[in-house]
This record gives C-alpha cells, sequence and structure tokens, in this order.
C-alpha cells in the first residue's frame, strides 16, 4: 500500500548534510565577524591614542591574563578568575532557586484557578520593575553578603520563569492530552508527559530571557555593594582609570554569558526536535 | 439505492454504537447554546457511518461525546454495550489535525499508547514496525513529526491508533486540511484499510462526495440544535474506489444526500 510514494529514503542524510554545512559556514562567519570588530577596536585605540581612554586589544589581552591569577587591588584584592567564580555561584544559587519557584509557581496557577487570580495581579506588578531598583532594601534586610545578591537574582528571575511557564502551558493545545488519553494514558501520566512536556520549550525560551536579567542584576549589585565579584572588579579598575582591566571584566562577563546561554541552548535543542537545525 | 430511513435510524445487526436522545448545551457567559437535541442512532459493528451537517450544527460535539472527551447532558451514550464514561483506547480518535507529539519520533509516536498503558512488549514492538510499513513510514520511523509532510502525519496518526485495535475509530474531519491530491490519497488509503480490517468507523466531514465514497450510511445532521434528519443508505458496490465518483449511481447518491441536507 503505497500511498504518496514514499519520499527518498536518502532525504534526510541529505538533509543532515546541508544542515552541517550550512552550521559550519555560519560559524565561520561568526568568527570573521568577531575578528573584523577587533579590528576595529585596533584601530580606534591608535586612533585615539590614549590607553586610558582606549586601550588596544593586546594590552587589554595582556591585563587579562596577568590579572587572571593576580589579585586586584593588590591589597585584600582578588583574581578575576575567584571574582568570576564569585558571580557565577551567586547566578547560579539564585537563578537556580528562581527557575524553581518560577516552575512551581507557574504550574500552579495554570492548573489552580484560585493560584492564577491571587497571583496574576501580583506578577504583574512585579515584572516592570525593574530588580535593580530592590538593591538598597535587599541590603538593609540581608546585608551586603551573599544573600542579598542571591535574593536580588531570585526576584528577577521568578516573574520572567513564572510567565513563561504559564504562558507555556496555557498554550498546550487540549487536542494533545485529548489525543493522549484516548490513546489510553492515564490524567497524571498525561499531565506529566504530554502537558508539562509540551511546556518544556516554553519554559527554556523564558530561563534564558531570565538568565540575561540575572547577568545585568548582578554586576548591579556588586558595583553597588559588595566586596567581590565581576563587576565589583569593574568598579575598582574604573576608580583606578586602569581601563584595560574594565575591558578585560566585560570580556569576563560576555565569556560567561555566552557559555550560560549555550549551555540553556543546547538544552533546548535536547528538549526541541524543532528546534535542531 | 434505498429508501431514506426516517428516524428511528435503527438497524437489525448488533449495534457497536448506541446513541439515546443524545442532547448537549453549552453554557458561556450567561448564553445557552444547545449543540446537540435528541440525536438518536445506532452503528452497527464494522459499519462504516459517515455524519455530515452544516456547521455548527455539533457534528464534532457528537464525536467528542463518543470519544469520553465531554459528557453528554441528556440521553444514552453505549459503545459496545457500555455505557462512555470517558476517553479510552478501544475508541481511537483521529482529529482533524494530526496530534503527533512533536518531541518525539515516527515510531515513539506510534509506541505511546502501549508505554502509557505499560503494554510495551516485543511483540508490540515489531507490530508498530509492521504498521509503519502499511501506512508507508518505515523510512521514516525515526524522523519527527515536524520533518514529514502532512499526508504522512496523518498516516503516523493513523498507526498510532492502529496499534491499539481499537473497536471504533471515530474520526473528526481529519482530511479537511489536506490538499486535493493527498486527501484523495488518504482516502484511499482508509478505504483499503477498512476493507481489510472492518472497524467501525465514524466519520465527521461536511463534504458530502466524501462522506458518499467512504460511508455505508450517512446520517444528516440538522443546523444548530442539531439532531438527526434522516440516514441515507448508500448501497454503492465495495470495494470503492476513487473513480467510482464519475459513476451515475454514485451521483444520485450524492445529489439524494444533499437534497437532505439542503431541506
Amino acid at each position: 500500500m503505497s500511498v504518496e510514494t514514499a519520499v527518498d529514503p536518502a532525504a534526510p542524510t541529505v538533509r543532515t548534510r546541508e544542515r552541517r554545512q550550512r552550521s559550519w559556514r555560519r560559524s565561520l562567519v561568526g568568527a570573521a565577524a568577531l575578528a573584523s570588530a577587533l579590528i576595529i577596536w585596533e584601530i580606534a585605540a591608535y586612533a585615539v591614542g590614549d590607553p586610558v581612554t582606549m586601550p588596544t586589544v593586546q594590552e587589554t589581552a595582556r591585563e587579562l591574563l596577568h590579572y587572571l591569577t593576580k589579585p586586584y587591588p593588590q591589597v585584600q584584592g582578588k583574581t578575576l578568575v575567584d571574582d568570576a567564580l564569585i558571580s557565577t555561584a551567586r547566578i547560579l544559587a539564585g537563578f537556580g532557586l528562581g527557575t524553581a519557584a518560577g516552575l512551581l509557581l507557574g504550574a500552579a496557577m495554570a492548573g489552580i484557578r484560585v493560584v492564577r487570580e491571587l497571583a496574576d495581579p501580583i506578577i504583574g506588578v512585579m515584572r516592570p520593575l525593574p530588580p535593580i531598583a530592590f538593591i538598597p532594601l535587599l541590603v538593609v534586610w540581608f546585608g551586603i553578603g551573599e544573600a542579598s545578591k542571591v535574593a536580588l537574582i531570585f526576584f528577577g528571575v521568578l516573574p520572567v520563569v513564572t510567565i513563561a511557564t504559564l504562558g507555556a502551558l496555557d498554550a498546550v493545545p487540549d487536542e494533545l492530552s485529548h489525543a493522549s488519553r484516548s490513546l489510553g494514558a492515564s490524567p497524571f501520566h498525561t499531565m506529566l508527559h504530554v502537558r508539562l512536556r509540551a511546556a518544556v520549550p516554553g519554559v527554556i525560551t523564558g530561563m534564558r530571557i531570565a538568565m540575561g536579567g540575572a547577568w545585568t542584576s548582578i554586576i548591579a549589585a556588586e558595583m553597588i555593594a559588595a566586596t567581590g565579584g565581576v563587576g565589583f572588579l569593574i568598579l575598582q579598575a574604573g576608580n583606578y582609570l586602569q581601563t584595560p582591566l574594565i575591558f578585560s571584566g566585560i570580556a569576563v562577563i560576555a565569556v560567561l554569558g555566552f557559555v550560560f546561554d549555550g549551555l540553556l541552548r543546547l538544552l533546548l535543542r535536547a528538549a526541541d526536535p524543532t528546534a535542531r537545525r | 439505492m434505498s429508501a431514506t430511513v426516517e428516524d428511528p435510524p435503527v438497524t437489525d445487526r448488533p449495534a457497536a454504537v448506541r446513541l439515546r436522545d443524545v442532547g448537549k448545551t453549552f453554557r458561556r457567559r450567561r448564553r445557552e447554546t444547545t449543540a446537540l437535541e435528541g440525536v438518536t442512532l445506532d452503528i452497527a459493528a464494522g459499519e462504516f457511518l459517515c455524519l455530515v451537517g452544516p456547521s455548527g450544527c455539533g457534528k464534532s460535539t457528537l464525536l467528542s461525546i463518543l470519544a469520553g472527551f465531554t459528557p453528554a447532558d441528556t440521553g444514552e451514550v453505549l459503545v459496545d454495550g457500555r455505557p462512555v464514561e470517558g476517553p479510552g483506547p478501544e475508541r481511537g480518535v483521529l482529529f482533524q489535525t494530526p496530534t503527533l507529539f512533536p518531541w518525539l519520533t515516527t515510531r515513539q509516536n506510534v509506541l505511546y499508547g502501549p508505554r502509557a498503558r505499560h503494554a510495551l512488549t516485543p511483540e508490540v514492538r515489531e507490530e508498530a514496525t509492521a504498521l509503519l510499513e502499511t501506512v508507508g513510514l518505515a523510512d521514516f520511523a525515526d524522523a519527527y513529526p515536524h520533518e514529514l509532510s502532512g499526508g504522512m502525519r496523518h498516516r503516523a496518526a493513523f498507526a498510532r491508533v492502529l496499534i491499539n485495535h481499537p473497536q471504533v475509530l471515530l474520526m473528526d474531519e481529519p482530511f479537511g486540511a489536506l490538499d486535493a491530491i493527498t486527501r484523495a490519497g488518504m482516502q484511499r488509503f482508509l478505504l483499503e484499510l477498512w476493507q481489510r480490517q472492518r472497524t467501525t468507523i465514524v466519520f465527521v466531514t461536511h463534504d458530502v462526495e466524501e462522506a458518499t465514497l467512504l460511508g455505508d450510511r450517512v446520517s444528516v445532521l440538522s443546523g444548530r440544535p442539531g439532531r438527526t434528519k434522516a440516514v441515507v443508505d448508500i448501497d454503492l458496490p465495495r470495494p470503492r474506489t476513487y473513480e467510482d465518483t464519475e459513476t451515475l449511481a454514485f451521483v444520485t447518491a450524492k445529489r439524494r444526500i444533499r437534497e437532505v441536507l439542503e431541506q
């Protein structure tokens, strides 16, 4: 029985090869774009001719490598690696807790009407607030230690992940659950393996947005009230006109942000076959 | 061409599906809409019954009641002598869209039912392979739904339902969204399948030609609130093919249904 005569079985492999070629090409173009940005930076640095205003690429690279293992400021300072680890730990703790709470709250709002009606206005008021507005308050409550930083990220991540979870769960078509039930799955199995599963890509997209916000919050918090972290380092470097170190700190944030977003993108690809291209 | 049977449309063969005075009213913002009213219908085991009617006449609601997604407000709904109390694998449902699970491959989609019921045995896996062969998707067993064409997705949805060995197949305008060529292919596929397996099929459509080509009988519903207007016997010989749509007998049968619809 051949309906719609079978498509060439070799087609998928051809498609995979094409896709691989495309992704190679894309990586090459991306690398070229970054390289040309560095070249423009270099030209600008020579044009300005003042290392405090605009250090050259190689000066910045030298400072970056130097302070990776040497503390700054020399007394009571930390190395760039230490600061990066401090910021990363804060992000991970706040992001982990915020995501977990957002998932629970979003799922509860999607499933229980009263919870949705109660939480909706609160989330609605909280969401447009920039989390950094809460920094002084959190310092008053939790001091300048880790707790205030983790709390800040938590409150930044929570509404974003909550809304993403709620939206993703609401968007799961009823027919998908109906299909599951009429194939013999129990209501619980359907909840777990269809409704929640179908919402996963939307939740991960929300997590990516929240991750961007989390870096904004943590750097701001470290500049205002902290004794360590990349934000603290950048502020110190700025106070002493150590421009190459400012750039180094920014580069570290860029790399960390790229790595975390990359990890979330990998997660998305694993969860959503349509994202693999 | 036998005469149009006015109500009650009851056959003497053993009924696989039995509807008695089924009614359904939806309440939305204080407005009541009666979707179905006093629908009575018997469907024999192994029969291919088509439900046609104007849009909004409650055909889909009736199917949803049979599937167990929506409870009926009044009347009696029996499938194989048992009242319908919820969805179940003995009543396979094919929707307007294929509703495959996008995160599962074709094979995993087909095996979803047995896996969810903890009935996944090596025999079932072999059967899935055979079914994928039957629906022409053997080469696409490991492809994801978004990599399949529209017709292929529908055939995958078929295989996913057929592996449960349903006694009744409930189909809600399953080919409505397909282009004419794919649609004809799916109709031929369905006819060949039914010819071999003789599953009871309830097929909702608004396409009179489709109903005439596929059905043993065509139940015509009136506009809202939906009630059975008449049941038309289609006495065209089996097995039928798409070429039969050009015969005089076919055109006559089609016109008869259209007349009832327009009454």
